[in-house]
């Protein structure tokens, strides 16, 4: 018997066949959302299902997630990414006390308790703090983002980047750049600018090992190097970071069988 | 389209006072007034449109003059023992959002350079103040209670009128002792005093103590309503303890305040008697939440979410009767004792202790407190306040929102973490 979780994000789609058996993952998928939510999902469930090499009537459950959860009408129940990220945390770490989730328009750090989510925080509405920030960053570098860790790495030295928004933090590196500044300083400046925007969302919520981070930016190691210098914790990080949310989801929907 | 939206949809393409104030006045008559109230579900949402109708149309006829302006914490009963027809800016920036005239009101504040930071009931206020949407004003009370924007932004409407003479701040101490009471019961008694010499009317103490012995009924009845809802799940689907802001300030002093909490009264009755007669949902008890601040007045889901999701709001902070039994015999000093009653002055301990009060007497599985932008004596609170129901292992929710300004959140996101609260407390 099989369950799915879909996670619907504002820039990527992902799913989660499991086994309910051995709780093992037969298939996942990663897929951009794109400009039509419900087809994206519907489609990453199909590549899931072809990858899986399984029949959608094999699929006993389906719990959507994410943004776009409410818009998946194949799917069985709709839950938040709070309770799904804090879910398929765990799943990979059971004795977890803070989830740390940094996605592409969003991120949210999730206290735990006994394995369940009792507080939460989400960014405020601006990107600022997200996986696009760095996106639009590297845009506005001429500079590709999987270059971001390497640079981190090998430089030593910083340029603080004062602007929160990312339009104006936009501007803000044109101009440091028309100033004849280091990128690889910008590059560093910036990486430290998402880990301070996520250090005060962990403080509000009050921070308690083991922590866990999560999410497209997860794979990004000097944010996580970065986060882990000003929070003074290591940050556990599951295999595919990304699908979190997916397999969290994929695991709250075998409670519905 | 039915009589709701006709009203938003005229109002939308009229915006100006003739246009309000004609519409007024076709509302008030009997039988259209009677067919509006039919549009309401329960007795006490009817009583509560008909008597709103009923004190704006006295507001923009012209002549129940004089007309004054008052901020929420104010002691209206003054208002009505010196026959003023009190206007509240704040409560119609309210009706601004859910007119859907908000986004005019705050381009009008913008372009008058009051600051984006500005709370959105005083920006919107402002707004329709600069448009010209509301009656002039002959006088303004207005006072420096918990709220810093209302003494600032009324003080600009009194300049915008030409009435700066005419403009009253009631300068309410932080701490409640002897001396603060002598000093605002003074302060209350000197502004009367004033107004009555500028109205060439003399003080009439009877009328003080009419109105305060109506404000004595409807502090009764809050209390009761109160007493009611500790117990009460199965609310009727329209009731929204949350917009009765008005009358229990408003209209305090009045015989229709009165007249609407015996409405509001019998209704929850109903509902409480029918909810012992079934006896409650034992598989799936609903969660009890506690709200703090106020709601968004524009369309929005949240309620609708809450309710599909099995939960009730039981109580809000701002229907608490923080106030004692007032004393009609000493009016000036009983309403000074009013405000400084007022858990939002002096201390967050006030708030605190009313919350935890509050949380404890209607069994509260979670709080949500809905943050206002630009509210900064409700914002500022919001750690101290979680962190101490936290202590009786009741979450908060400190909800970042807009009351009045739609465009100052995203409704997905405020969804997701209401729901992630819902999951939560279901946890």
């Amino acid at each position: 018997m099989y369950t799915c979780g879909i996670d619907v994000g504002s820039v990527s789609t992902e799913v989660v066949i499991l086994d309910n058996k051995d709780n093992k993952i037969v298939s996942y998928v990663i897929a951009l959302t794109g400009s039509d939510s419900k087809n994206a999902a519907k489609a990453a469930f199909e590549s899931s299902l072809i990858k899986a090499g399984l029949k959608d009537s094999e699929i006993k459950s389906i719990v959507a997630t994410g943004y776009g959860r409410i818009n998946i009408p194949f799917a069985d129940k709709n839950i938040t990414e709070i309770s799904c990220h804090a879910r398929g945390a765990v799943s990979s770490f059971p004795d977890l006390k803070t989830v740390i989730d940094i996605g592409g328009q969003d991120s949210k750090v999730i206290k735990l308790e006994g394995g369940n989510p009792i507080d939460f925080l989400m960014n405020d509405k601006c990107a600022a703090g997200t996986g696009r920030f760095l996106e639009v960053m590297a845009k506005a570098l001429e500079i590709d983002l999987e270059e971001f860790t390497p640079i981190f790495n090998k430089t030593s030295d910083k340029v603080d980047i004062t602007s929160t928004c990312t339009v104006f933090a936009e501007s803000e590196i044109v101009s440091l750049i028309g100033h004849g500044i280091d990128k690889n300083k910008i590059i560093k400046g910036l990486i430290y600018s998402i880990a301070d925007r996520i250090t005060t969302m962990v403080e509000r919520v009050g921070l308690e090992e083991p922590v866990c981070m999560t999410g497209g930016v997860a794979k990004n190691l000097g944010v996580v190097r970065a986060l882990e210098e000003k929070l003074e914790v290591r940050l556990n990080i599951p295999d595919e970071p990304q699908i979190t949310g997916a397999l969290g989801a994929a695991y709250l929907a075998q409670s519905l069988l | 389209m039915g009589i709701k939206d006709r009203l938003k949809t005229g109002i939308q393409k009229n915006l100006n006072q003739r246009y309000i104030k004609r519409l007024l006045g076709i509302m008030s008559v009997k039988p259209v007034l009677y067919a509006y109230g039919k549009t309401f579900p329960s007795a006490s949402d009817r009583y509560l449109n008909i008597f709103t109708i009923e004190s704006l149309k006295k507001a923009y006829s012209g002549s129940n003059r004089p007309v004054g302006y008052g901020s929420l914490f104010v002691p209206f009963e003054m208002f009505y023992a010196l026959g003023i027809t009190p206007f509240l800016p704040e409560v119609m920036a309210g009706f601004t959002a859910g007119l859907g005239l908000a986004p005019q009101t705050l381009k009008e504040a913008s372009s008058n350079w009051y600051s984006q930071d500005l709370c959105t009931f005083h920006r919107s206020a402002s707004g329709a103040v600069e448009l010209d949407l509301f009656p002039r004003p002959d006088y303004i009370i207005t006072s420096n209670l918990a709220c810093d924007a209302a003494q600032k932004s009324f003080y600009m409407h009194s300049l915008k009128y030409d009435i700066e003479k005419n403009f009253y701040l009631i300068d309410v101490p932080y701490r409640y002792s002897e001396e603060s009471l002598r000093y605002l019961t003074s302060q209350i008694k000197n502004i009367c005093t004033d107004i009555c010499s500028k109205t060439g009317k003399k003080l009439d103490i009877s009328m003080f103590e009419e109105a305060i012995k109506l404000s004595n009924e409807l502090r009764k009845l809050a209390i009761e309503v109160g007493s009611l809802r500790k117990t009460l799940v199965n609310y009727p689907p329209s009731f929204n303890g949350l917009n009765f802001i008005m009358p229990f300030h408003g209209l305090a002093g009045t015989k229709e305040a009165v007249i609407l909490y015996k409405e509001i009264y019998k209704d929850l009755k109903k509902y409480l008697d029918k909810q012992h007669k079934e006896g409650p949902d034992r598989n799936k008890p609903a969660k009890r939440i506690l709200w703090l601040h106020l709601k968004p007045y524009y369309r929005n889901e949240i309620f609708d979410i809450l309710y599909r999701e099995n939960c009730r709001v039981v109580f809000e902070e701002i229907n608490h009767v923080y106030w004692p039994e007032l004393d009609y015999k000493k009016p000036f000093e009983s309403l000074a004792k009013k405000m400084l009653s007022n858990f939002l002055a002096g201390s967050i301990d006030n708030r605190i202790d009313i919350t935890l009060k509050a949380a404890r007497d209607y069994k509260a599985d979670g709080t949500i407190l809905f943050s206002h932008w630009g509210c900064r004596q409700s914002n500022g609170g919001a750690r101290i306040i979680k962190d101490s129901l936290k202590k009786l292992n009741i979450p908060t929710l400190v909800l970042d929102g807009d009351c009045v300004d739609q465009s100052n959140s995203s409704q997905g996101q405020v969804k997701t973490r209401l729901q992630g609260f819902i999951e939560i407390l279901n946890s």
